[in-house]
């Protein structure tokens, strides 16, 4: 829209009259008085923008739109130097002691053998909640109480590293015979022991909260999601695809829950669905809710990734045993998934049969 | 070690389509005494048990692992469906590969997210977030610079992967692919490049970019101008100054004297109404519209024949298009905003 002054706007009066210098809008100017007002005072720096003897009028029309900075090839110059002087200077100057690095404990997670009370210790599994949160049942796993202001119970670190070893062992145990297995963390934080463990035990993770019936509602929840067919080798077998839209969702074989207060949903779905389950209790969680409780303090993050990291690496073993075994043609488990031959091939040798048959009957008959 | 002879043994026989039947009934009973039959076939037929031995001793072991190992070597296959015999052998060896293959496989998740219900989108947002941990220490653009990506929107996403995502999950996905996508470009590695490129839309917006008005051999510049609900195309070439639009004279086709000076006032803002002849065509809207449509795109036209004027353009008003248009009636309004009278009862 062009504004104009009021009165030349709804004033036809206004029109014919001069309008004089002085009562001009600022809005209103004309070009004569541009060109002697208007000096471009980026001059020099403007017209870079058409080239080095570009005219004002290239230089306009080439300003610089939002999509298409210039790339700076000092930055991947720099990136490189960067890199280079770290790789010369990075290991000068004095000699660091063994100290703890946190990305370690997933990168390379501690295995089953590596489990000792200094290592529970460091991570402080040890360490429980106050003493008026405790749930009595966990009586038997603590060690004593500590404080006298706010006292805290203590859990016995050789009953956690006990249960500690028991989990591996059946995680090992559950892997070797080619079951799956849920590794459950929904804290904030623990997506990275989660995801790193079920890699290992090549089992299925969950960082989100568990959605209420995905067992015992499975084919409303996860009847959409993929399943595949591998056979003893972990190589998937084609062919299954329009039986495994009949079958029946999967449940794992064994739970892994590292924060079991969030997760009594899950756990209960386990325990009508006889799926054994193992979780890391607290002095504040009711150890019945789980099959195989680990006492240990779910509340360090650094304690739960010992602890889920110890337990991957077992799954990790008992994949490689199992596999181990498969590649030596020993396959000691057997999955009772109903399926049948792949359809296709059946009907091509029912055909085949059927006319080799119709043959044989018309050369009987002459 | 016994045992396992007999095993072994019993898989060779098994083989046998004469001696299998047989053997079918004693497979169940492979105990210690076994050992004594020879071959194992005829005393297992008969049911009888050869003489009486004693039982092997017993070895203990200090291996603490001794329970862990699998104990049985061969599982009773009760499940397995009966074998029909075919007169064709090569179909039947065919048929016993496949009763292998079956006792062999496993249904599994396709993916470790399955019990997350939003397996493909959680396999994404790891894909992502394990990408942006690898090349966190990059270096960036920075914010605001980085090109303008018109990403997947959460439907067309949603109907992509048939889950049902939420729209503050795919908020997390759209966050990293833009901290992604600040990488700077002279270092962006290529598994990036490829990764964010699943998420672009297939028409990219950002793209299109105007094509600018020049001056054709004629010495014309053409351009549109649009305002209200009015759309104008204005012709201007050197000239006189004559105006034409819609085929009349301004004075003919604007009838109020404040819409012949907006037509032209991209030109006689800048004082150049005698130097150029416009041919305007004008539609849609009323007057005022028209009127001022046709200003934007003689101002537009102008600033091809001479972009130095675009400041004074600016400051005339001439340069920006007003998107300004009729405001929609309400329900329960009369107009868009007036209310019905209101009477007290």
């Amino acid at each position: 829209m062009i504004l104009r002054s009021l009165v030349l706007r709804h004033g036809r009066r206004a029109l014919p009259r001069p309008t004089t210098p002085l009562r001009q809008s600022w809005r209103r100017c004309y070009a004569s008085q541009i060109e002697r007002t208007y000096t471009n005072p980026l001059e020099d720096q403007l017209y870079v923008e058409g080239g080095p003897d570009a005219t004002k009028a290239q230089a306009i029309n080439n300003l610089p739109s939002r999509s298409e900075v210039a790339p700076d090839d000092t930055v991947a110059a720099d990136w490189e130097f960067f890199r280079h002087q770290k790789a010369v200077t990075g290991d000068l100057g004095s000699a660091l002691a063994p100290h703890y690095k946190p990305h370690e404990l997933l990168s390379n997670p501690p295995k089953p053998s590596d489990i000792t009370l200094e290592l529970l210790m460091a991570s402080q599994s040890h360490i429980g909640h106050s003493t008026s949160l405790w749930h009595p049942a966990n009586a038997k796993y603590i060690f004593g109480v500590r404080g006298e202001q706010d006292p805290i119970h203590i859990i016995s670190l050789d009953v956690t590293a006990a249960y500690l070893r028991r989990a591996c062992k059946i995680v090992r145990g559950v892997t070797e015979r080619g079951g799956l297995v849920l590794f459950v963390g929904t804290r904030d934080g623990q997506v990275g022991v989660v995801v790193k463990a079920a890699k290992m035990a090549k089992g299925c993770h969950l960082f989100t909260k568990w959605i209420p019936g995905s067992i015992t509602n499975g084919e409303q929840i996860l009847g959409k999601c993929r399943k595949k067919v591998v056979d003893h080798l972990d190589v998937e077998v084609e062919g299954f695809e329009d039986q495994l839209l009949q079958k029946a969702v999967l449940k794992p074989d064994l739970v892994v829950c590292l924060n079991l207060p969030e997760n009594y949903i899950l756990l209960h779905e386990c325990a009508l669905n006889n799926i054994p389950t193992i979780g890391i209790v607290d002095t504040d969680c009711n150890p019945t809710w789980v099959t195989y409780p680990i006492p240990a303090n779910d509340d360090s993050l650094r304690c739960v990734q010992v602890i889920g990291g110890v337990l991957g690496r077992a799954g990790e073993e008992g994949q490689e045993l199992r596999l181990h075994k498969a590649k030596n043609g020993i396959v000691d488990y057997q999955q009772n998934h109903r399926l049948e031959k792949p359809k296709e091939k059946e009907e091509e040798d029912g055909g085949e049969e059927r006319s080799r048959g119709g043959r044989m009957l018309r050369a009987g008959d002459e | 070690m016994e045992l396992r002879q007999i095993v072994r043994r019993a898989i060779t026989v098994r083989h046998n389509p004469a001696k299998r039947r047989v053997l079918q009934q004693c497979r169940f009973y492979a105990t210690p005494t076994d050992s004594g039959s020879t071959a194992g076939a005829g005393a297992g037929a008969s049911g009888q048990q050869g003489d009486i031995q004693a039982a092997a001793p017993i070895t203990f072991t200090t291996n603490s692992d001794q329970f862990a190992a699998p104990r049985a070597e061969l599982v009773q296959d009760r499940s397995r469906p009966r074998r029909t015999r075919r007169p064709d052998h090569a179909g039947g060896r065919d048929d016993h590969d496949q009763d292998l293959l079956l006792r062999r496989v496993r249904i599994v998740p396709a993916s470790p997210s399955y019990f997350t219900a939003t397996p493909e989108y959680m396999d994404n947002l790891l894909e992502l977030s394990s990408l942006l941990r690898a090349h966190q220490t990059l270096p960036m653009l920075p914010p605001g610079q980085a090109p303008r990506v018109a990403w997947k929107t959460i439907d067309q996403y949603k109907t992509e992967l048939a889950e049902p995502v939420r729209v503050k999950g795919y908020g997390m996905l759209i966050k990293l692919l833009r901290r992604l996508n600040h990488i700077h470009p002279s270092l962006m590695p290529a598994e990036v490049t490829e990764a964010l490129e699943k998420y672009k839309r297939h028409s990219q917006p950002y793209m299109n970019a105007p094509k600018p008005i020049e001056v054709n051999e004629y010495g014309v510049s053409a351009a549109v101008g649009r305002r209200k609900s009015s759309s104008a195309k204005a012709y201007l070439v050197e000239g006189t100054g004559e105006c034409m639009i819609n085929g009349k004279r301004l004075s003919e086709y604007f009838g109020r004297l404040h819409d012949r000076e907006s037509a032209v006032w991209a030109l006689k803002s800048t004082q150049r109404l005698d130097k150029y002849n416009v041919w305007a065509l004008a539609k849609g809207g009323g007057t005022t519209g028209q009127a001022e449509a046709i200003t934007l795109a003689v101002a537009k036209a102008l600033l091809a024949h001479e972009p130095d004027l675009k400041p004074a353009l600016r400051r005339a008003g001439c340069v920006t298009r007003d998107p300004r248009r009729v405001e929609r009636k309400k329900p329960g309004h009369l107009k868009a905003r007036k209310m019905p009278t209101w009477v007290k009862r």
